[in-house]
């Protein structure tokens, strides 16, 4: 039998681009001298790169959907629209990386090769069509991510950061296994679609057997998008790692496991089964345990990094709950509020980044009497931090209203009222950012640097679609709505 | 005979787990690492055996990449921290806190 391998490669045009891309970084870095400063040529292609994977994406948009590689990928609106999302973050992570001072000089070609390999990984991750794609995403996903966590090679917290993202990765991933071998031992197959044509006919000795297994599934998952109970190295490698890196993963292997989420529980759970009762109540239930623990946590830090990182973490139970209404609408807010967190999270670190590049510490007090000093950033920071919170008119007023108006169309409204209740927490460690920084006296009147001319023209650009989203909202709405799932 | 090599298994993979819980030195959490990966791949051969299908063999030969890389990169993070600190007990090394 003869299989023509390179039969679909048209349709896998983003992630060849990508992988060209890593490679030829690797070999542009050694044609550089190990001292040299400005490695400017490096930049040009990290960034040509990924704005010909974006275009290549965008080309693959209005293709129909497809499996391709024996039904081992599936290229389908949905995976491209987060694919686009994630080549976005990347972006403006690498951008940040160029200027930022928390990454040496010399380890900054590293951190775009290892970025451009994680969102191999993302790729790979949100079109994984069958259990050995999937595991694969996610382990392209994570060990990369250890590299990237302990880039600071000589600070200890960064060091202390990136064993313990691998440690706790790999037991994860142990755990995942163990549920995935069990699912192949009773099911017979890896494929995804095979596994949910035999859910609705399970036997109860099956169901025994498989209620734990996906249990251990969600493990995998759950771990990479720092849900409770596996969200324990969230806020340390989050505060170890250098900034570009924390918002490097506060975006993409976040929104990569989100995709593998919505996409599983899509295929596993069309028919109404005892598995799917299950499934949806354990999304439930870890849903308002992320929120809640997520914003708690995140009032008594001391930290901005720690606190955005707590409020990653609730910001992924938001997106949980708008997986378990598994529908067109759920998918469609989840979307939604993927593209609004993107933006958001940008601008917050961003700032927070700059500041902490100055001072050497990101405390909240840094940012005190902020807009006496830089009345513009201030405001884009109030901004952001009035989104994050979800007031109108801003966009992540409309992200949440979505989530919630489709928990409440699906009956689940238990779980809309812990969201809602949820906001009014995160208003108080949000806005206390913003009373800093009009209210209280400035600690001093030094320069800050990295506010530039280009910088701030940077990060009003990425605030604008924070209003536009708020205001204009069905343009995209139309968008994410038509990024449909295709199962095969 | 093949329900030998399931508890086997499941042997090497509670070990592996139990381990990587309770054990206070960073190799022997990697070779609990291991060790629970092991047992994973015996399960999946097993079940693959029985069922007659190979692709999750193919999963198998993954596997055994994809942990011999995190080995790697978990020791050399290992390295990493033991020059900083001299020790690679997890007692030792906890720095970032609340």
């Amino acid at each position: 039998m003869h299989l023509n391998y390179l039969a679909n490669i048209g349709r896998y045009i983003p992630e060849v681009i990508l992988v060209l891309l890593m490679v030829g970084l690797i070999i542009l870095e050694a044609t550089y001298k190990e001292d040299e400063k400005n490695r400017k040529y490096i930049f040009i292609a990290t960034l040509v790169g990924l704005v010909a994977t974006l275009g290549a994406l965008i080309a693959n948009m209005s293709g129909k959907a497809e499996a391709i590689f024996s039904n081992s990928i599936i290229i389908d609106q949905f995976s491209t629209l987060i694919k686009m999302v994630m080549v976005l973050g990347t972006l403006a992570a690498i951008y940040l990386s160029r200027f930022s001072k928390d990454i040496y000089e010399s380890l900054k070609t590293e951190f775009a090769i290892m970025a451009v390999g994680i969102l191999i990984g993302g790729f790979l991750l949100a079109s994984a069509n069958n259990m050995l794609t999937f595991y694969l995403g996610i382990e392209t996903l994570s060990i990369l991510s250890y590299v990237m966590a302990a880039l600071k090679k000589n600070d200890q917290r960064s060091s202390e950061a990136g064993l313990k993202y691998a440690l706790y990765g790999g037991i994860s991933a142990g755990l995942m296994l163990f549920g995935m071998s069990h699912i192949f031992g009773v099911l017979g197959t890896i494929q995804f679609a095979g596994v949910a044509k035999m859910i609705p006919t399970l036997t109860s000795a099956q169901l025994a057997i498989l209620m734990p297994s996906f249990v251990l599934l969600f493990a995998g998952i759950g771990y990479k998008i720092a849900s409770v109970p596996f969200h324990m190295w969230s806020p340390d490698v989050y505060e170890g790692s250098p900034t570009p890196v924390t918002t490097f993963f506060a975006i993409v292997p976040k929104l990569a496991g989100i995709a593998a989420l919505i996409r599983i529980t899509a295929v596993f759970f069309v028919v109404d089964s005892p598995m799917k009762i299950g499934w949806i109540g354990l999304l439930i239930v870890i849903s308002a345990l992320t929120m809640t623990v997520g914003n708690v946590t995140a009032i008594g830090q001391k930290s901005v990094k720690r606190m955005l990182a707590y409020s990653s973490i609730s910001h992924a139970g938001i997106m949980l709950a708008g997986i378990v209404v598994i529908n067109d609408v759920g998918i469609r807010s989840v979307v939604f509020y993927g593209i609004t967190y993107l933006f958001m999270t940008l601008v917050a670190f961003y700032i927070t980044s700059i500041v902490q590049d100055k001072y050497g510490n990101d405390h909240f007090d840094r940012f005190s009497g902020l807009i006496y000093r830089y009345p513009f950033m201030a405001v884009m920071m109030a901004v952001v931090m009035f989104s994050l919170t979800g007031l109108p008119p801003l966009a992540g007023f409309v992200a949440k209203y979505n989530i919630i108006s489709s928990l409440i169309n699906s009956k689940n409204y238990a779980l809309a009222i812990v969201l809602g209740l949820n906001s009014v927490v995160s208003a108080y460690y949000y806005l206390k950012i913003v009373r800093l920084m009009t209210l209280k006296p400035q600690e001093s009147n030094e320069e800050i640097e990295g506010f530039g001319f280009l910088n701030q023209m940077v990060i009003v650009s990425m605030t604008v679609p924070v209003f536009v989203l708020g205001i204009f909202w069905e343009t995209i709405m139309n968008l994410a709505a038509g990024a449909k799932l295709f199962i095969q | 005979m093949s329900s030998i090599y399931y508890y086997l298994a499941g042997f090497l993979f509670t070990l592996g787990l139990l381990g990587t819980i309770f054990k206070k030195d960073l190799i022997s959490i990697l070779l609990c690492l291991e060790l629970m990966m092991g047992g994973v791949s015996l399960l999946i051969i097993l079940f693959s055996r029985s069922t007659g299908l190979l692709d999750a063999q193919l999963l198998v030969f993954f596997m055994i990449i994809v942990s011999a890389c995190e080995v790697a990169i978990g020791l050399s993070l290992i390295i990493a921290l033991h020059r900083k600190k001299q020790t690679i007990y997890t007692d030792d090394i906890k720095i970032i806190t609340e």
